[in-house]
């Protein structure tokens, strides 16, 4: 395992121990997290699935965007800092459980597409904001991220059952 | 009498309850057996039910915002119900089914906990809500497109109504810790 010092630090550190050890702490962060993912996939598959043309067809990409992304990125940051307390608490077990290693790959390339379809295809928006004709890029970038979010919550899930199985 | 009291006292009390024979003969079903010696079932299953909570959670979320004024301003009331309530009642049906097969894996966890209860009784609220909702936005959207001239009771419901779907989801969470 990389960095190993760290991780073990991390878990060691007051924070961390005080999450692992509370009867409260780990669950009710918990619960704060799967709220924050629940907003961030659902505030997201909205927007994808105007990007896909599948749903919200009569209303403008850019107002779709505006009503959404915000929520979004709200959420998206309650879910990080709820998932990096939850983290501290047990860093060497997740750093090397598979499914938490998918996880942040998935994340990072979820993000990954979603700047390449701000950088490039978006600054062409306002050519097909309101025109049934979508173009393929757009398509693909929403299909992209519905894809990998539906994965990103199964390797989520997944690490909560397998975290016996990996752990020294 | 602290809620951790109040929540095992009624736990307690189910397992004096017919819920407990039913739990027991259904973890006897070949079916139960079948979800619950493959590993995956559980995890999938439960992927799937959090799938269908973001797609009620957003529908609902997206609907409120417009009764709010926030979001979907450029759409009627009637033409944001159409676009996210049937995503509701669909996704509510997949949920049914995947907490369904949870409890026909799970029998024991489920049914004598009570956790699992008061969210059962949580959803039949939020589902008697949105049909009282649905039917009042076809009888008189008037009322619902009003709410930006201040209709405090709308307001408040709203954000009543996106709480207990927390509230719900809270329950869903805590159904793995509590005291059984």
């Amino acid at each position: 395992m990389i960095l190993q010092g760290l991780w073990q630090g991390l878990e060691n550190s007051a924070l961390g121990q005080y999450v692992a050890a509370s009867s409260w702490a780990f669950p009710t962060i918990e619960t704060v997290h799967v709220i924050a993912i629940v907003t961030v996939v659902g505030s997201i598959a909205v927007m994808d699935l105007r990007l896909l043309g599948v749903a919200s067809k009569e209303s403008a990409v850019t107002e779709m965007s505006r009503d959404t992304l915000p929520w979004t990125w709200g959420a998206f940051v309650i879910a990080m800092i709820s998932g990096a307390l939850l983290f501290v608490s047990k860093a060497t077990t997740y750093m090397v459980n598979p499914f938490f290693l998918w996880k942040m790959v998935l994340i990072a390339i979820a993000g990954v597409n979603m700047g390449i379809f701000h950088l490039f295809t978006w600054r062409t928006v306002h050519n097909w904001d309101r025109s049934p004709e979508i173009p393929r890029g757009a398509k693909i970038a929403g299909g992209v991220s519905l894809g990998f979010w539906v994965i990103v919550v199964f390797v989520a899930r997944a690490i909560g059952f397998t975290l016996d199985k990996f752990a020294s | 009498m602290s809620l951790g009291d109040l929540i095992y006292n009624l736990g307690e009390w189910l397992r004096t309850t017919p819920a407990n024979e039913l739990a027991l003969a259904i973890q006897k079903t070949w079916l139960s057996n079948l979800i619950d010696s493959n590993f995956w079932v559980i995890p999938t299953i439960q992927t799937i039910h959090i799938l269908a909570i973001a797609a009620v959670f957003g529908s609902v979320v997206m609907i409120n915002l417009r009764i709010f004024q926030m979001a979907g301003r450029s759409r009627t009331m009637s033409q944001t119900v159409r676009r996210y309530l049937p995503w509701v009642w669909w996704s509510l049906l997949v949920l049914l089914l995947t907490g369904i097969g949870m409890t026909i894996g799970e029998p024991v966890r489920e049914l004598t906990n009570p956790v699992f209860w008061i969210k059962m009784v949580l959803i039949l609220i939020g589902i008697a809500v949105s049909l009282w909702f649905q039917s009042s936005v076809r009888r008189n959207v008037a009322m619902w497109e009003l709410t930006h001239n201040g209709r405090v009771a709308i307001r408040v419901g709203a954000g009543a109504v996106i709480a207990m779907w927390c509230l719900i989801m809270v329950c869903g969470r805590w159904i793995a810790y509590a005291p059984t």
